[in-house]
């Protein structure tokens, strides 16, 4: 309980210090009535929009009702379409969580596996082959890799379609998903290798072997499971990553994501759509981060009296 | 007698370094890629076979050295090499001072931790933690967009939000460094916490520091060359290795050669500073060792 509450503070804190920076940046940025109204804005146009977006109170009274806005998640109306900014948002949030999991599920589909092989005889040759590809892609621009996966399975090959987004045709879902995770994948897998390395220099493995456990038993039963309990921590942030990969490879494939949308209001300075937004994204990380903090406190003993 | 026979001076120094640096493959290979790009960048002028915001419709979509363009031209008969290396120039530059702006900030806060300066840890932890919770592009790309376009609010956007890495680092050194003997012997003589801060800490920080900071080049490298790509980074029409990408993508069907060469070279670039970073590590961790022993 007393772990929940410490979660809860973590949120207000969080929803707090996001609020600020956004009411504060924007006002920092100039006067946001020109930058709501366009570069070609009259001054009548000017001083309507400081009337309508209350422009015109004083600092102090915009932030608290700025504030009012943030606890009822109302951040107004989005300006290019009138729309409310949290339906816009929300509206787009399945398709990047759909993304986000499919790339996570991959990552993990293929990271556990090829770890566990890379780490249970490192110095193999081939092993080291194949680890040296994991490193190379790990450092490769997730976006470069992406307009390279387009030009070999799109355009060279013919395979797959290069953009766009159909609910009902999983071949648009392909190079998404295959390109989101190359943000996730490379370094799961070595987080995973390298915990196997060290898991299988370990007293219990060794204990395991000395009683007569075979390699792929102490492997798969013994070394493993420790290894992915290491790997499962960062889950928090490696779903931060995929976010932050979302926005390039939404915009690449013309997903309708969280992503695209970010960009879209970016570019056309949407601001009740960008907070709504950054906001949302704030709320997603930390949810997850709070469950995988409780879930592991519950799974691993060791980490569960430390302060 | 002069000081040198006595004192090993900086060239034996560097000619002790440069043997090791051999003796760790990273760091030699990663080290040399790496070097080899930045003097590219520094002497970039030279290098350049015509200028790269030049274009010629007459000349455009040239192969591989077809009309002393040696990587070809692109879609308005710009020479691809020389947009190259100024593409190459501007990542450095950009990597670089955001790189120097994190070193600074994240090193104090992480100092300050360690030092256990009471509020001020505590902030800078809470603040840390967020920074590194949220997705750190989009924030750069929420925050670019509001200070504008160009070379300094790309800077300054990289050098505020992604300083946590060199926080987080610093104050896991700094901490476990407090601890030592030495440090305790500095603080029962009598030795002031800024000259302990200063003469004890912060050169045993140095080595795990560049480490840091070569890896992070890196990162800083790839979130440049993404912001540049999305069209929110670098201006329009200044040759960088993400508008050359952006502009790649109407042409893919006809020259996939003007995608490729920038993502070669964005890719060789980070993987160079990556194993440099990932030897300069494991240099740092054996100069530890021999220091405990």
């Amino acid at each position: 309980m007393s772990e929940l509450l410490a979660q809860l503070r973590k949120l207000i804190v969080l929803v707090l210090a996001v609020g600020c920076a956004l009411f504060f940046l924007l006002r920092a940025a100039g006067d946001p009535a020109y930058v709501i109204a366009g570069m070609n804005a009259t001054p009548e146009q000017i001083v309507a929009v400081r009337e309508q977006y209350g422009l015109d109170q004083p600092l102090w009274r915009q932030f608290v009702v700025y504030l009012g806005g943030l606890a009822r998640l109302d951040f107004g109306e989005s300006i290019s379409s009138g729309d409310p900014a949290m339906a816009l948002v929300l509206d787009r949030l399945p398709h990047t969580l759909q993304l986000a999991l499919m790339a996570m599920l991959l990552s993990i589909a293929v990271a556990i596996p090829l770890g566990a092989w890379l780490g249970a005889r490192p110095d193999a040759p081939l092993r080291r082959a194949v680890s040296g590809v994991v490193f190379v892609l790990q450092g490769s621009p997730g976006f470069v890799l992406a307009l390279l996966m387009i030009q070999l399975f799109a355009v060279e090959l013919l395979w797959l379609p290069s953009i766009g987004y159909d609910a009902g045709d999983w071949r648009t879902w392909v190079l998404p998903t295959l390109s989101l995770a190359m943000f996730s994948a490379p370094s799961l897998t070595r987080v995973i290798a390298a915990n196997v390395v060290e898991a299988m220099h370990e007293d219990y493995v060794r204990t395991a072997r000395a009683f007569g456990a075979s390699f792929s038993v102490t492997l798969w039963r013994h070394a493993l499971p420790n290894a992915l309990l290491g790997g499962a921590a960062l889950a928090g942030v490696q779903f931060a990553g995929l976010l932050s990969g979302s926005a390039v490879i939404e915009s690449i494939y013309g997903w309708p994501g969280l992503g695209s949308l970010l960009l879209e209001s970016v570019s056309t300075f949407d601001f009740p759509v960008v907070q709504a937004e950054v906001f949302v994204i704030a709320l997603l990380v930390f949810l997850v981060n709070a469950s995988t903090d409780l879930l592991f406190k519950r799974l691993d003993p060791r980490l569960r009296d430390r302060r | 007698m002069n000081a040198a026979a006595l004192h090993p001076g900086r060239v034996q120094r560097a000619i002790a370094l440069l043997r090791e640096a051999v003796r760790i493959p990273e760091l030699a290979l990663g080290g040399s890629v790496f070097i080899g790009l930045l003097l590219l960048a520094l002497f970039g002028d030279f290098f350049q076979t015509h200028d790269p915001g030049r274009s010629d419709l007459t000349q455009r979509f040239l192969g591989f050295g077809e009309g002393g363009h040696l990587l070809g031209t692109d879609h308005m008969g710009r020479d691809v090499w020389s947009r190259l290396v100024a593409g190459l120039q501007w990542s450095m530059a950009c990597a670089f001072a955001a790189n120097l702006i994190n070193l600074v900030i994240g090193t104090a806060l992480g100092l300050a931790a360690a030092e256990r300066l009471g509020a001020l840890r505590n902030v800078s932890r809470q603040v840390t933690d967020a920074l590194q919770a949220f997705p750190s592009l989009i924030a750069a790309i929420v925050v670019v967009v509001l200070v504008g376009q160009g070379f300094v609010p790309l800077v300054l956007t990289l050098g505020l939000l992604s300083w946590p890495i060199f926080m987080r680092v610093t104050n896991a050194e700094a901490s476990s460094l407090y601890t030592r003997d030495y440090v305790k012997a500095a603080t029962v003589a009598g030795v002031s916490r800024i000259r302990i801060m200063i003469g004890h800490i912060v050169p045993g920080l140095r080595a795990t520091l560049v480490s840091v900071f070569a890896l992070h080049f890196a990162a800083l490298l790839i979130a440049e060359s993404a912001l540049s790509f999305l069209g929110i980074g670098a201006p329009l029409g200044v040759p960088t290795w993400g508008n050359m990408l952006a502009e790649s993508r109407q042409y893919v069907l006809v020259e996939p050669r003007l995608l490729l060469v920038p993502a070669c070279a964005i890719i060789l670039t980070v993987i160079a500073a990556n194993l440099f970073g990932d030897g300069l590590g494991v240099h740092a961790r054996r100069g530890r060792r021999t220091e405990d022993r």
